[in-house]
């Protein structure tokens, strides 16, 4: 189980239609990444590491080419199996958060358990624990217009966790927040990764991919370079808040 | 089936939420619902009162009897050829009684409409006046509510004595009771000895404002000879009403001495003329009800179908997030259909509490003129109402769960509003 790669791309590809024009996103990709891995996927925009994000994330199929997540081919999957798939493998965290704002902050963390089929009690108490881990736990009946941008952030990361999903993928985390509340952040991505996690940082800022362990760079829908980092800026994490 | 449980029970919470978030726009577009199950509710409520008004009619005039008259009271025929029949004298009248031998009970009566009566200084006009025997009361359709009928010897020696109708004591005596009193009819005075239960209905609101007197003390104001008998007989039981219809026609035919190729020169009426008053009541109760209730409810889908497109819109990129986080398409579609029922189920459940409130006022209003009002909406038509807005919310909210369960969950996160 060990050596069993998290996931597997072989060759994929993605087209889409806009207007008469064909937009060759994806150009046929080939990448593996292990599981426990800290990796930056970095590229300007207009690289196709959106659509790779996309992908990755089971939020759309490819146009060609295998995806196989934790032992699963998922790009053969119909929608509700790929629901799935996002409900319990993958974590996703936004640059815009996507909490939903009428929601207080243990209902978004309870929404992927619903769609999961946990029974109530459980759902808070696993909801709970989740905002605890990244330091809300005083916060559990604020919406999210009454929270800052770092304690929102930190929902949606408490939200991505509560599954317990085998992929954390995190589309510019910090883009939206200044710096030192990204810093936080990035500090929480580490103890996350630390903690044994797979985390899967999309990024076009270098301050953030530095934190990442492996770098890979997408250029015109290809894997421009992929290589470890040899200079990781490691920020200690805060200690677990009560 | 548990995971589906507990996603629905999730749902329908949120449906609610939802609708709360915005308490105006859900009232207002739930109203074409509220007046749909409102105008189901009040013609369920209008069919319903109209059965009871109907049995009320059947045993006020009783289902087990038949009367011999030269009207036909269903107000069918020619008017001008039953104006032109003779009058069922007296003498015929007694002839018939004689010979009758299936009939468990017979009288003989005649009536006076429109007349006025007079107590002191109070009056009662539109009053029928009728002249009967003593048996009559004897009737179980007969219910005296207070003293009593007059009796045979009464009626044999013409006495003055009046039994009045529940319309009329209210008129004349109010709360007071009006035995031992005196009425003056056609100026000649008449002594109260018993007071008829109210026994009006829809189609016969006149027998509350009868007055009985002995047939022979009726001769005495009106002659014995210048107005038609009604000749009332008892069927020993309801299945021997035919029986006794065909003697009834056979011995009047005789006595009347038709030929055999005459047509009937009088009607025998029974309770039953009004069931098709009843129908044709029931009918239009139908007809208007149906086609206001479907108007109703096809502007309710309507406005309910697009405030759910707004609302889909609206909330794009709830739906993306849902989908992110593992909702399914069936579970958008779900979601939305569930908050289309909700609006309609909240018009309906207005809806029912508003009718209910203007039926108890109603029928407390009308208790007096009209008592076969049902203060309650029937249980049975609530229960149809909620299953049909229920419907029209499916129905409403279908196409746009559709297109929210059809959304691409990439543009849906990525949509701004």
């Amino acid at each position: 189980m060990t050596t069993q790669p998290l996931i597997v791309l072989e060759g994929i590809t993605k087209h889409y239609r806009m207007g008469d024009e064909i937009v060759q996103a994806l150009r046929g990709i080939d990448l593996q990444i292990n599981p426990n891995e800290y990796v930056a996927i970095m590229g300007p925009s207009g690289s196709g590491k959106s659509t790779l994000m996309n992908t990755l994330g089971c939020l759309d199929w490819p146009t060609s080419g295998r995806y196989v997540l934790d032992g699963v081919d998922v790009s053969q999957l119909d929608d509700a199996a790929l629901a799935a798939i996002r409900n319990r493998k993958i974590g996703f965290v936004f640059q815009t958060f996507n909490l939903l704002p009428r929601a207080t902050a243990l209902k978004n963390v309870e929404l992927p358990l619903i769609y999961a089929g946990v029974p109530p009690q459980q759902r808070r108490q696993r909801a709970i624990a989740a905002l605890e881990s990244v330091g809300l736990g005083d916060r559990l009946r604020h919406k999210p217009p009454e929270l800052s941008g770092g304690q929102r952030q930190r929902v949606a990361i408490a939200r991505a966790l509560v599954t317990e999903p085998s992929l954390i993928l995190a589309d510019e985390p910090t883009g939206n927040l200044d710096s030192k509340t990204g810093e936080e952040i990035m500090q929480l991505f580490e103890r996350i990764w630390r903690e044994g996690n797979t985390v899967l940082l999309v990024t076009h800022e270098d301050d953030i991919a530095r934190h990442a362990r492996r770098i890979i760079r997408i250029r015109d829908g290809r894997v421009e370079s992929d290589h470890i980092n040899p200079t990781p800026h490691v920020v200690e994490p805060i200690e677990q808040q009560q | 089936m548990k995971r589906w449980a507990t996603e629905y029970v999730e749902v329908l919470q949120s449906a609610v939420e939802s609708l709360r978030a915005n308490p105006l726009r859900s009232l207002l577009t739930s109203l074409g619902v509220m007046i749909g199950v409102a105008f189901v509710s009040l013609m369920g409520w209008a069919l319903r009162s109209l059965d009871a008004a109907w049995e009320a009619t059947l045993s006020s005039l009783g289902s087990d009897m038949l009367y011999v008259d030269k009207w036909n009271w269903a107000g069918g025929g020619n008017w001008r050829l039953l104006m032109n029949r003779k009058n069922i004298t007296i003498d015929q009248a007694e002839e018939v009684a004689r010979r009758l031998q299936s009939a468990d009970m017979v009288y003989i009566s005649a009536d006076s409409w429109g007349r006025t009566i007079v107590h002191a200084d109070q009056r009662a006009s539109g009053v029928v006046i009728e002249g009967t025997m003593a048996i009559f009361g004897m009737l179980p359709s007969t219910n005296v509510a207070e003293g009593r009928f007059f009796t045979e010897m009464e009626e044999r020696n013409a006495t003055a004595v009046a039994v009045i109708g529940d319309g009329i004591r209210s008129t004349l005596f109010g709360n007071r009771s009006p035995i031992g009193q005196v009425i003056r009819i056609e100026g000649r005075p008449f002594r109260i000895v018993g007071v008829m239960e109210k026994r009006g209905t829809l189609f016969t609101d006149f027998l509350d404002r009868m007055v009985y007197i002995p047939l022979p003390a009726f001769f005495g104001l009106y002659g014995r000879y210048s107005r038609s008998m009604t000749i009332a007989a008892k069927a020993q039981s309801p299945d021997q009403l035919d029986a006794l219809r065909d003697e009834l026609t056979g011995i009047m035919r005789a006595v009347r001495k038709l030929a055999p190729n005459a047509e009937n020169d009088f009607s025998i009426n029974e309770a039953q003329v009004f069931r098709d008053q009843v129908a044709n009541i029931r009918a239009v109760i139908w007809g208007v009800g149906i086609g206001l209730t479907a108007l109703s409810f096809l502007v309710g889908v309507i406005g309910i179908t697009n405030v759910m497109f707004v609302a889909v819109v609206e909330r794009t990129k709830e739906i993306g997030i849902r989908r992110a986080v593992g909702a399914r398409r069936s579970s958008i579609l779900v979601q939305f259909l569930c908050e289309a029922m909700m609006l309609c189920v909240a018009g309906a459940v207005v809806g029912v509490i508003v009718c209910s409130a203007l039926v108890a006022v109603l029928a407390l209003a009308l208790r007096e003129s009209a008592a076969f009002l049902l203060p309650l909406l029937p249980a049975e038509i609530v229960l149809v109402a909620v299953v049909i807005s229920i419907a029209v919310g499916i129905i409403a909210g279908f196409v746009p769960a559709l297109r929210a369960a059809r959304l691409d969950p990439v543009e849906a996160l990525r949509y701004e509003a």
